[in-house]
C-alpha cells in the first residue's frame, strides 16, 4: 500500500466533500444551527409550559379541627406547605346552599360502607369535578360525630384525582405531602394533650441524604447523555460521506477513473475510509460542542424563567471530553468502515441510503442498551460491541475508574476487533468486481420469482440460502409467539410444540425451497449416503467434543448469567419432561428430531448455498450464525454457534448430511443423559467414575483430565475429516451431486 | 507492446446466468500503431479494455502491456497506460488544474516535472482559460479534453480509448481524433474502440471485429476487405456481425 497515494486520495476526497453543500450542511451547518434553534424554541415554549395553579375542591373542610389548623384565611397554612409551592394550589370551598355538594357528601357518607359503591361515588365526583373545572376533589368526613355535631376520633380524608390528567396527578402529589405534614402535627398535639411525648411515637426518624458531590451529580447526568450523542452522530456523520464517496462516485462515473489510476484498491479504500472517518469525528464533535453550549445557555435561561436549577446539569467535566475524544477514534473507524462497505455495494446514492438505514436500525439497540437503568459494565456487557464502549465511557465520565478500568482490555479488544473486521470488509468490497461493477437491474418480487423458477440452478444460490436463514428466524418468531401464549402443561404438549416449531419453521421451508428453487433438491439438502467410518467418526467426534462444548457453555453462562425466570422455566420444563413414557421418548423428541430437521435446513440448504461464496470458512461461520440466531436465548445462541461451526466443518468435508445428523443427535443425547445421570448409574459403571464427578452428588460434570483427553481426541477426529475429504463420495455412484468447485456449480 | 492471448472473462461466474463477456480473444498491438476494436454494443470491447487497464481481472488467458502482465503486476501496468472511456468521468467538484494535478500525484511524478508537463498540456489543449473552472461547469468537449490531459499527464507508452468520441459534437470529436493521431506519431501504442466506421477507417492501422466476446476477424482494413471480398469496412462489419448472430441462433436452437 502506498501511503503517499492514501494521503492524496484523502486530501482529494476531503476537499471534494467540503465543496459539497449537502454534505457540508449535514456535517457542519446543521449541528451548529440545529441546537441553538432548538434552544431558542425551548425558551419560547417555556412561557407556555409554566406551572399553572391547580384547583382543589375541599368538601367538608368546616369539620376540620381548629388547632392545629390545616387552613388559615382560606389558604393552606404555610407551616404544612413546606417546600411545595402553595401559591399553585387554589382552594375551592363548597358554598352555603350548594345543593349538589351536600348531595354528593351524603351519597359518599351513605355509600362508603356499601360494597361496590366506589365506582358510583367516583363517577359522581368526576362529573362534579368536570362541571366545576376542578383538578382534585378532597372529601373530609369525621370518623364519628358527637351529639353537638363535632368530630370525634379524627377524620377520613379522601382525595379524588384523575390519573389521566397530569395537572390532577401533580395536585394530588402536592396535597398528599402537605396533608402528611399536617397529620404528623395533629398526632403530636394529641399526644401532648395526653401528656405523652411525641418522641414515643417518633422514636425512629428517617432522613435521606445525597452524599454525591455536585460535580459527581453533574458527571452522572452527562455520562448518560454524552456517549449517546457522540456515538449516534459519529454514525450519522459517516453516513452521507460514505454514500457520496462510493455510490455517488459510481453514479457520476468517476470511480472507474480512479480505479484505472496507479492507486491500488487498498489505497483507495483506506483513503476514502480516512475521509469518512474524519467527517464522522468532526460531525460528532461539532454536535457535542454545539449541544453542550446550547444546553448550558438554555438551562441558565430556563432557570430564570421556570425556576429550574442549572446547577443540576452544569458544564460537563473536562475529563469527559477527553474520554469521549479518545473513544471517538475507534467508534468512528468502526461506523465509517461499516458505512463505507455497505455504500460500496450500492449502485446509486438512493440505493446506498436503503442499505444504511438498516445499519442504523441494527446500531440503535446497541446504543440504547447502556441507557437502560439496570445496565452496568461487567465482563458480559464489555464483550458487546458499542454497548461495552458506551458503558465504559459512562464509568470513566462518572470517575469510577476502579470499577470500569478492569474492563478496558475486553472493551478495547472487542472494539478493535470490530474495527479490524469492518476495515477488512471495506478492503474486500473495494477488491471485489462483483461489488464494484454490479449490473443495474430492476428488482421486483414477480420477476424474481419468475427468474428463480425459470432458471433454477442445481444447488441453492447464496441469496436463496440467506433468504432461508432469515425466513426461519421470522417464522420461528411468529410460531413461537403463537405456541408460547399457552404454557405446556404435559409431556405431550412439549412433544407437540417441539415438533410443530421444528417442522413448520425449519424443515418444511428448507425442503420446499430445495424443491422450488433448485434442480437438485437432494443435492441441495446434502442428502447423500456416507461411509460407515465417516458416520462412526461423527458419532465419536460428538462424544469426544462434548466436554469442550459443556465447558464452553459454562463459560458463556458465567459471562452472561441467565435471568432467574429462565431458571424457573427450565425447572418447570424438566418436571414436564419427567412425565415422558421413557428415556427413549425424551431422546427421540429432544435430541433426534432437532438433529434431523435443523440439519436439513442449516447444513443442508443454507450451507450448500453459502458455499457459493467460494470461501468455505465464511460459509460455515455464516451458517453457524443463522443457526445460533435461531435459538432464542443469547447464551444458547453462542453455544449453538460453536456447535454449528463444528457441524459445518463436518458437512463441508464429508459432503453429506448424515454425519452431521449423527453428530447433532449424539451431542443432544449426551446432553440429555448427562442431565439425568445419578449416583447409582455412575457408580455402577466401570468408565463413568473416571469420566464424571459431582461436587454435590446430583449435577455431574466432566473431570478435567478426561475432558482434556476427549477434546484432543475430538480435534484429532475433526482433523481426520480434513485429511479424508469427501470420504463418503465413493459410496454411491448415483448420489445426487458431488460438492462442485464454484465455477462448476453454475454448469452442474 | 500489447500481447493478448486467449483472454477470457466471465461475469458472475458463480451463477448460472454468469455472462461470458470474452471467450478467449488474442491480438497484438505495436508501438506507433492504432489498433481498433470494433463491434456492436455488448461485443466485449469495453470488457477487453477494462482488463487491459486492470480495472477488471481476467478469468483466463494473459494480457501483457509493455512487458507487464495485467493479472500479476496490475500496478505496473497502470503506470504504462492512459485510459479514457465513456465510463471514466472527471470529478465535478475539482477544477481542471486540480484534476490533472491529482492524477499526476497518483503517478508520483516529480512536482517540478508535473508542473511543466501540466503547463505544456494546458497550452497544447488550449485549456488555460478553464484552468480554474470547476469541472461541473464545463461543456462536454471541455470535460473530454480534461479527461485526455488526465490520462496522458504521465506520458504513458500505451493509450486506451474506449469510445472516446461517443456523445461529442463533430468539432470536439475531430479534435480528439487529432490528438490520438499525434500521440501515435510520438510512438505510442493506441488501442481504440469504436463503432463509428469513419473514425476507424481514418485512424486504425489494424482492427479486430468482435461479437459475443470473440474476435471474428483481425488484420489491416485492406487485408480484411480483400479477404472477405467486401466493398468497404461497413459492409464487412455488417456481414461478419450478421453471420455471427445467425450462427449463434442456430447453436441456441440446436442445444
Amino acid at each position: 500500500m502506498s501511503w503517499a497515494n492514501v494521503k492524496l486520495i484523502f486530501m482529494r476526497e476531503t476537499r471534494d466533500q467540503l465543496r459539497d453543500r449537502r454534505t457540508l450542511f449535514t456535517i457542519a451547518i446543521m449541528p451548529l444551527l440545529l441546537y441553538p434553534l432548538m434552544g431558542m424554541a425551548m425558551l419560547q415554549m417555556a412561557q407556555f409550559t409554566r406551572e399553572h395553579p391547580t384547583r382543589i375542591w375541599l368538601i367538608g373542610a368546616d369539620s376540620l379541627p381548629e388547632s392545629p389548623a390545616l387552613i388559615v384565611d382560606r389558604q393552606l397554612d404555610p407551616k404544612w406547605v413546606g417546600k411545595e409551592r402553595g401559591d399553585l394550589l387554589e382552594l375551592v370551598f363548597s358554598k352555603e346552599g350548594d345543593r349538589k355538594f351536600h348531595e354528593l357528601l351524603d351519597t359518599f357518607r351513605e355509600k362508603q360502607s356499601v360494597e361496590g359503591s366506589a365506582d358510583l361515588v367516583n363517577q359522581l365526583v368526576d362529573r362534579q369535578m368536570k362541571s366545576r373545572g376542578i383538578d382534585l376533589a378532597v372529601v373530609i368526613t369525621p370518623k364519628q360525630i358527637s351529639t353537638d355535631g363535632k368530630a370525634i376520633d379524627g377524620h377520613s380524608i379522601n382525595m379524588f384525582h384523575n390519573s389521566a390528567n397530569d395537572k390532577s396527578k401533580i395536585a394530588a402529589d402536592r396535597l398528599y405531602r402537605i396533608l402528611n405534614n399536617w397529620k404528623a402535627a395533629v398526632g403530636d398535639q394529641r399526644l401532648k394533650e395526653r401528656n405523652i411525648s411525641p418522641s414515643v411515637v417518633h422514636s425512629i426518624s428517617i432522613r435521606a441524604a445525597d452524599v454525591a458531590a455536585k460535580s459527581k451529580k453533574q458527571a452522572a447526568t452527562w455520562s448518560k447523555i454524552l456517549p449517546f450523542i457522540v456515538i449516534i452522530w459519529s454514525l450519522t456523520g459517516a453516513f452521507y460521506p460514505a454514500i457520496d464517496l462510493c455510490a455517488g462516485e459510481k453514479e457520476r462515473g468517476t470511480f472507474e477513473t480512479l480505479l484505472s489510476s496507479p492507486a491500488g484498491r487498498n489505497d483507495i479504500a483506506i483513503g476514502k475510509l480516512l475521509t469518512v472517518m474524519s467527517f464522522s469525528m468532526v460531525t460528532s464533535l461539532l454536535n457535542l460542542l454545539s449541544m453542550a453550549f446550547t444546553g448550558l445557555f438554555v438551562m441558565s435561561r430556563l432557570g430564570g424563567v421556570m425556576g429550574v436549577s442549572s446547577a443540576a446539569i452544569g458544564a460537563p467535566p473536562a475529563s469527559a471530553l477527553l474520554w469521549l475524544m479518545l473513544a471517538l477514534i475507534p467508534i468512528s473507524a468502526l461506523f465509517s468502515a461499516v458505512a463505507l462497505a455497505a455504500a460500496a455495494f450500492a449502485r446509486s446514492s438512493k440505493e446506498g441510503q436503503y442499505y444504511l438505514i438498516p445499519l442504523m436500525m441494527i446500531s440503535m439497540p446497541l446504543m440504547m442498551v447502556p441507557m437502560l437503568p439496570a445496565s452496568q459494565l461487567d465482563f458480559g456487557t464489555s464483550l458487546i460491541p458499542v454497548s461495552g464502549l458506551m458503558l465504559l465511557l459512562r464509568g470513566l465520565i462518572e470517575g469510577q475508574y476502579r470499577e470500569v478500568l478492569p474492563y478496558l482490555a475486553p472493551v478495547s479488544m472487542v472494539t478493535l476487533t470490530c474495527c479490524y473486521l469492518a476495515i477488512r470488509w471495506v478492503v474486500y468490497q473495494f477488491n471485489s468486481e462483483s461489488v464494484l461493477f454490479r449490473a443495474s437491474e430492476k428488482f421486483g418480487v414477480g420477476t424474481w420469482v419468475q427468474h428463480v423458477m425459470r432458471e433454477r440452478e442445481s444447488l441453492p444460490t447464496v441469496g436463496s440460502a440467506c433468504l432461508l436463514g432469515l425466513l426461519i428466524l421470522v417464522l420461528q418468531f411468529f410460531i413461537r409467539l403463537a405456541v408460547q401464549s399457552q404454557l405446556p402443561t404435559t409431556w405431550f404438549d412439549i412433544v407437540k410444540i417441539t415438533l410443530i416449531v421444528l417442522i413448520s419453521t425449519t424443515a418444511v421451508p428448507a425442503i420446499l425451497m430445495a424443491m422450488i428453487t433448485t434442480r437438485n433438491p437432494l443435492g441441495s439438502l446434502r442428502l447423500r449416503l456416507c461411509s460407515v467410518p465417516t458416520g462412526c467418526a461423527a458419532v465419536l467426534a460428538a462424544i469426544c467434543l462434548h466436554p469442550m462444548v459443556t465447558w464452553f457453555t459454562a463459560l458463556v453462562m458465567y459471562i452472561y448469567p441467565p435471568a432467574s425466570d429462565l431458571g424457573h422455566m427450565g425447572a418447570y420444563m424438566n418436571n414436564l419432561i419427567d412425565q415422558a413414557p421413557g428415556l427413549w421418548a425424551i431422546i427421540l423428541v429432544i435430541a433426534v428430531s432437532p438433529a434431523i430437521f435443523e440439519e436439513l435446513a442449516y447444513r443442508g440448504f443454507v450451507l450448500s448455498g453459502l458455499e457459493g461464496m467460494r470461501n468455505k470458512w465464511q460459509a460455515i461461520l455464516l451458517t453457524s450464525l443463522f443457526f445460533g440466531l435461531a435459538h432464542a436465548a443469547i447464551q444458547q445462541s453462542i453455544v449453538t454457534f460453536l456447535v454449528g461451526a463444528i457441524l459445518g466443518v463436518i458437512a463441508v468435508e464429508t459432503k453429506s448430511l448424515i454425519p452431521c445428523m449423527l453428530y447433532h443427535a449424539t451431542h443432544n443425547s449426551i446432553t440429555v443423559l448427562l442431565s439425568r445421570v445419578d449416583t447409582s448409574v455412575v457408580e455402577g459403571s466401570p468408565v463413568l467414575p473416571w469420566l464424571l464427578y459431582s461436587s454435590d452428588g446430583t449435577a455431574y460434570q466432566y473431570s478435567t483430565l478426561a475432558g482434556v483427553i476427549m477434546t484432543i481426541a475430538g480435534v484429532a477426529l475433526l482433523a481426520w475429516f480434513f485429511r479424508n475429504p469427501a470420504v463418503g463420495s465413493d459410496q454411491t455412484s448415483d448420489s445426487p451431486i458431488p460438492n462442485l468447485q464454484p465455477a462448476a456449480r453454475a454448469r452442474a | 507492446m500489447i500481447h493478448v492471448r486467449n483472454l477470457t472473462k466471465r461475469y458472475n461466474e458463480l451463477s448460472s446466468d454468469g455472462f461470458l463477456a470474452l471467450a478467449g480473444i488474442s491480438f497484438d498491438a505495436m508501438p506507433g500503431q492504432i489498433y481498433g476494436l470494433l463491434g456492436p454494443n455488448g461485443a466485449g470491447k469495453t470488457t477487453a479494455l477494462r482488463i487491459l487497464s486492470t480495472v477488471l481481472k481476467p478469468t483466463g488467458g494473459t494480457a501483457i502491456v509493455n512487458g507487464f502482465e495485467v493479472s500479476k503486476t496490475p500496478e505496473q501496468v497502470r503506470r504504462q497506460i492512459g485510459f479514457v472511456s465513456t465510463n471514466t468521468a472527471i470529478y465535478d467538484r475539482m477544477t481542471a488544474w486540480e484534476m490533472v494535478q491529482f492524477f499526476g500525484g497518483l503517478y508520483q511524478m516529480d512536482p517540478e516535472i508535473l508542473q511543466i508537463r501540466m503547463e505544456n498540456l494546458f497550452s497544447k489543449f488550449q485549456m488555460n482559460d478553464i484552468r480554474n473552472m470547476l469541472c461541473s461547469k464545463m461543456s462536454t468537449g471541455m470535460k473530454q479534453k480534461v479527461s485526455i490531459a488526465r490520462a496522458i499527464i504521465h506520458d504513458p507508452p500505451v493509450l486506451i480509448f474506449d469510445e472516446a468520441t461517443s456523445g461529442l459534437d463533430i468539432l470536439v470529436a475531430r479534435e480528439v481524433l487529432g490528438t490520438v493521431e499525434q500521440l501515435t506519431d510520438q510512438g505510442k501504442c493506441v488501442i481504440f474502440s469504436s463503432h463509428i466506421m469513419s473514425e476507424v477507417r481514418r485512424l486504425c492501422d489494424r482492427i479486430a471485429i468482435m461479437n459475443h466476446g470473440k474476435i471474428l476477424a483481425e488484420g489491416t482494413i485492406d487485408e480484411l476487405i480483400n479477404a472477405f471480398e467486401e466493398p468497404d469496412i461497413e459492409e464487412l462489419f455488417y456481414r461478419l456481425i450478421s453471420d455471427s448472430e445467425q450462427s449463434l441462433q442456430i447453436q441456441q436452437s440446436t442445444s
